[in-house]
């Protein structure tokens, strides 16, 4: 082969999106550049550095591609969070392809123009898994859960409970010590976690869904300009809104199987109907209020990227 | 001169130490706090004196907010604060069994050879850190929880690696004087290996 | 650049080739004296760069972060900690009133001064989850005595060197923490399922000493039989040492708090304990911070040439490529698992654990994990962590490189390294009978497993 292309994330080779999104991503690539590309993988952080820095790995070309969370570098990208923002998103596949259009008008140059994206996109519905039934607001006043992101944690304090910070691999015996009380996270994380065995109740919402977490795909800037222009377009061909909403859907669709787990052990699923879900969006108004003056202090109009998300998501839900 | 890099290696170990010390402080009383906030939320404790638990909990007693973080960017600052006494009191592990045949002189020459390759990588990894900081200093990134710049944390670490760096060039120096002059400068550890 | 990387026949080497090429280069700077870390940054370094086509940006871009990332791991707080512990516990006389404790019931044994080092070094080991701390701490009460009592030094040092490796293999172990993290195994039920293990290190020791000074009966003296009143006294002064233990290891089993914060409490409690000892006064104490700074320092050097030399292998594809080839051999899922200890204690002679565990166990742990040994996948994890828990642990005692032979070497300066490394081989002895031991009977491991 011509080209060998490192790509470096942070789960384990055999988990949901290694296995099912960036393999495929990688193998498809090999295909059709008819193996003059090579993808090398490197899970587990295996090339060193912690997960916020692969970012930086990508833009400095420490690997070639990596896969992150954005929210792992919380402040760099102010843009993207309004699709983090609670009860925002309801279909992970709207909201990929919303997140893409988006970028491409508003990130592209900006915020994310020092590496080559390959692709954003949203994992499912995200939700609270707890020891305790949580069907009312209230409910959550004094548990201790860790968030996921910066601005469910700031919802999780509107709400009384604790926000817990800890890494992913030490939920699983936060709460089997009960250092937490819960976690929030979408159905397709629990059986790595094995969230079900530990905590017996889960609260999903109907309508829009709690939170959801931002990814990206991105390829180091020069490794991408420098390739040959057939190479270049087999990389543009594997990228782009519809691997985007690929990526997504593919996560999303990892829920369901995770979800007949819980239901198989007999936990306890409480979905929140729409109406019941008012309150749940009332106490998440002042989460929105700080997050547009946060953005107008960054120079960014954040009410007009939250009617433009809800307005793409709205169109492409239909 | 010795004396200064002496003192000043010794007083930044101190320094990290405590904050050692503190960060040990800080997650037991985290621990604490978490354990009794439990204790006071139960059934048990809210009938029998359910006053004292409720001014308890309004009084914020339970988990420290973000410990996690400053035990991250403490521990940080107290390692990189650690290596100048490494340094000053020749504390890094080698392999002298391959060596140990060598006459005296070889020797100090070779340890001499080793401080200052050491030296510089030491200058260097601090020159990167500083860049580092430098990055953070522009793009903004926070923490998760207590959302203070991750530069801070930078900062405080880069001021330990400075000295660190220091202290090691004078080693190094020093190391090569002591093969000129034939005789020790360094200090040896009071307290042994 | 371009005329320098004419000159270095590295930069036409494949990725693979660089990787093979750095074992030997690395071996050959730690012979020639370079501290280990050192080398191994030497050759992270290097290897990142010629990877690289000889293109620096990356290699100067990784370290703008990573040296800052290596030192602010939650996981690895725990090392200072415990290293700040093993100071608090000499301040306090908790290590001396171990040995002293057990002393009196075994120092008139033929051998059994050094039988005695061992249990306290178990005993300091149930509180300590490092195998430095523990042999750091546990040498200075109990050298001179064994020196005193007209023990060979190479016996004495080689007798400390094993018994401070009970610092991991006794949970709480620094090292099981790693590879639950690793793994995403539970880290309680990795603790459970090393005691019997544990247990069964000290009593391996133990006999080793015995066997030792029968071969050589000049290497021991001995000394009357104490009283028992006086024995039990003794044992009564290591209360402080059950109390934390106590806490520690209850508080981790009862949830109050994970491992990690576990180390903390134990190193408070241990200081409380100096402080209220009145030993504790500023020149001590921070002789004592002075000391946790210089073997932390030390540690964490390794631990960041470690890790960038282990991003660059990985990069190499060196452990890849090895694990394929025993993978493609078609052996039996014994047959794989015998090969990776073995390849586990040729290592542990020059790698330093540490480095090893973070090295090789996201190659091989999914290897093992799809074969069958006819148990559960929980079951097997748990059983390949006490595994290599053990191997490179020995790895902490086999020369030329182990840590352990290094500190307590350090501590002795009277005796020749080689002979600490002819006494040692003993006790690898017993190690690797029991591992054979462990191998054979899963139980003894998952006995405590619900
Ligand atoms: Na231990
Ligand atoms: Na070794």
């Amino acid at each position: 082969q011509e080209v060998t292309l490192s790509l470096h994330q942070f789960l384990p080779a055999q988990a949901n999106v290694p296995r099912l999104v960036l393999d495929v991503w990688a193998d498809n690539v090999e295909k059709d550049s008819g193996g003059r590309i090579k993808v090398d993988r490197y899970p587990s952080m295996q090339l060193g550095g912690t997960p916020p820095e692969l970012m930086d790995q990508a833009i400095d070309g420490v690997a070639d591609v990596v896969w992150t969370v954005v929210g792992y570098t919380p402040g760099r990208y102010p843009s993207t969070e309004v699709f983090e923002l609670p009860f925002m998103m309801t279909d992970a596949r709207a909201a990929s392809r919303a997140y893409w259009e988006m970028f491409e008008t508003h990130m592209k140059d900006t915020e994310f123009k020092d590496v080559h994206i390959l692709g954003t996109w949203v994992h499912g519905p995200g939700m609270i898994h707890a020891n305790r039934e949580v069907k009312v607001p209230a409910d959550m006043e004094g548990l201790k859960i860790r968030g996921g992101s910066r601005l469910i944690n700031n919802y999780l304090s509107e709400l009384g409970a604790t926000p817990v910070g800890m890494p992913v691999p030490a939920v699983s015996e936060g709460l089997s010590k009960g250092v937490i009380d819960g976690t929030t996270i979408p159905w397709e994380v629990t059986s790595a976690l094995k969230v079900p065995e530990l905590v017996k109740n889960h609260t999903e919402f109907e309508g829009k869904a709690l939170y959801v977490l931002t990814f990206v795909l991105a390829m180091n800037k020069d490794r991408y300009e420098a390739l040959p222009d057939d190479l270049k377009k087999v990389i543009d061909d594997n990228s782009g809104v519809e691997f985007s909403v690929f990526a997504g859907g593919t996560q999303a669709d990892s829920d369901g199987p995770a979800r007949e787990a819980a239901v198989a052990l007999g936990n306890n699923i409480v979905t929140v109907p729409e109406e019941d879900a008012k309150a749940w969006r009332e106490a998440a108004q002042p989460v929105y209020d700080a997050w547009i003056a946060d953005m107008e202090t960054k120079g960014i109009d954040g009410q007009a990227l939250i009617d433009e998300a809800t307005m793409l998501m709205e169109k492409y839900s239909q | 001169m010795t004396r200064l890099v002496t003192w000043l290696a010794r007083a930044t170990a101190v320094l990290g130490g405590l904050v050692l010390v503190l960060l040990i402080v800080l997650t037991t009383l985290s621990i604490a706090g978490r354990s009794l906030s439990k204790l006071f939320h139960t059934d048990f404790a809210q009938s029998a004196f359910g006053g004292l638990s409720n001014w308890a909990i309004n009084a914020g007693v339970g988990e420290i907010n973000g410990s996690y973080e400053l035990l991250e960017a403490g521990v940080a600052f107290a390692i990189f604060s650690f290596f100048p006494v490494c340094q000053l009191y020749a504390g890094h592990a080698t392999v002298d069994v391959f060596t140990s045949a060598l006459p005296q002189r070889a020797l100090m020459v070779l340890r001499a050879f080793w401080e200052i390759v050491l030296s510089v990588t030491i200058v260097f990894l601090t020159w990167r850190l500083s860049d580092g900081m430098m990055r953070y200093v522009n793009n903004g990134e926070t923490t998760l929880f207590l959302e203070f710049p991750v530069w801070w944390s930078y900062a405080a670490s880069l001021a330990a690696a400075t000295v660190a760096s220091v202290t090691a060039v004078y080693c190094a120096c020093a190391r090569i004087a002591e093969v000129a002059l034939s005789r020790a400068i360094l200090p040896n550890d009071p307290m042994g290996k | 650049m371009e005329w320098f990387l004419d000159l270095l026949p590295l930069a036409d080497l494949s990725r693979l080739e660089l990787g093979f090429w750095s074992f030997p280069i690395l071996l050959g700077l730690i012979f020639l004296r370079a501290p280990i870390g050192l080398a191994m940054l030497l050759c992270g370094f290097g290897g990142w760069y010629f990877a690289m086509n000889g293109n620096p940006t990356p290699l100067l871009a990784k370290l703008k972060s990573e040296t800052y990332s290596t030192f602010s791991s939650y996981s690895l707080t725990i090392i200072p900690m415990f290293l700040l512990m093993g100071q608090f516990a000499t301040l306090s006389g908790m290590s001396t009133a171990l040995f002293k404790a057990a002393e009196s019931f075994l120092g008139h044994r033929r051998g059994g001064v050094a039988m005695a080092s061992v249990g306290a070094c178990a005993g300091f080991g149930a509180i300590c989850g490092s195998s430095l701390a523990t042999a750091a701490t546990m040498s200075r009460v109990a050298l001179p005595e064994l020196r005193r009592y007209g023990y060979s030094g190479g016996f004495s040092t080689a007798t400390l060197a094993a018994g401070g490796t009970l610092g991991i293999l006794i949970p709480p172990s620094v090292i099981l923490v790693i590879y639950a993290i690793i793994t995403e195994q539970n880290i309680a039920k990795l603790f459970l399922a090393a005691f019997l293990p544990g247990i069964l290190a000290a009593l391996g020791y133990v006999i080793t000493i015995s066997i030792y000074v029968r071969l050589y009966p000049d290497s021991a003296g001995t000394r009357e039989p104490q009283p028992m009143s006086e024995r039990w006294a003794a044992l009564a002064e290591t209360w402080p040492v059950l109390l934390i233990f106590g806490l520690v290891v209850g508080g981790i089993y009862a949830g109050w708090f994970t491992p990690t914060e576990g180390s903390a409490v134990g190193a408070a409690g241990t200081g409380l304990v100096a402080l209220v000892s009145g030993n504790l006064n500023w020149a001590v104490f921070r002789n004592s911070l002075i000391g946790t700074a210089k073997t932390t320092a030390m540690i964490f050097f390794i631990v960041l040439g470690a890790g960038f030399y282990n991003g660059f292998l990985a990069l190499s594809g060196v452990p890849q490529f090895m694990a394929d080839y025993v993978l493609g051999q078609g052996f039996s899922p014994w047959m794989v698992l015998i090969i990776i200890l073995v390849f586990y204690l040729v290592f542990g002679c020059v790698m330093d654990s540490l480095s090893m565990i973070l090295l090789t166990v996201p190659i091989f742990f999914p290897v093992i994990s799809v074969m069958d040994f006819g148990m559960t996948p929980e079951h097997v994890a748990i059983w390949f962590g006490i595994l290599v828990l053990i191997v490179v642990e020995v790895g902490l005692i086999t020369p030329p490189v182990g840590m352990n032979l290094f500190i307590i070497n350090a501590m002795d300066r009277t005796t020749p390294i080689t002979e600490t490394y002819k006494a040692v081989m003993f006790f690898v002895g017993s190690d690797i009978v029991r591992v054979a031991i462990l191998v054979a009977f899963p139980a003894i491991t998952l006995f405590l497993i619900p």
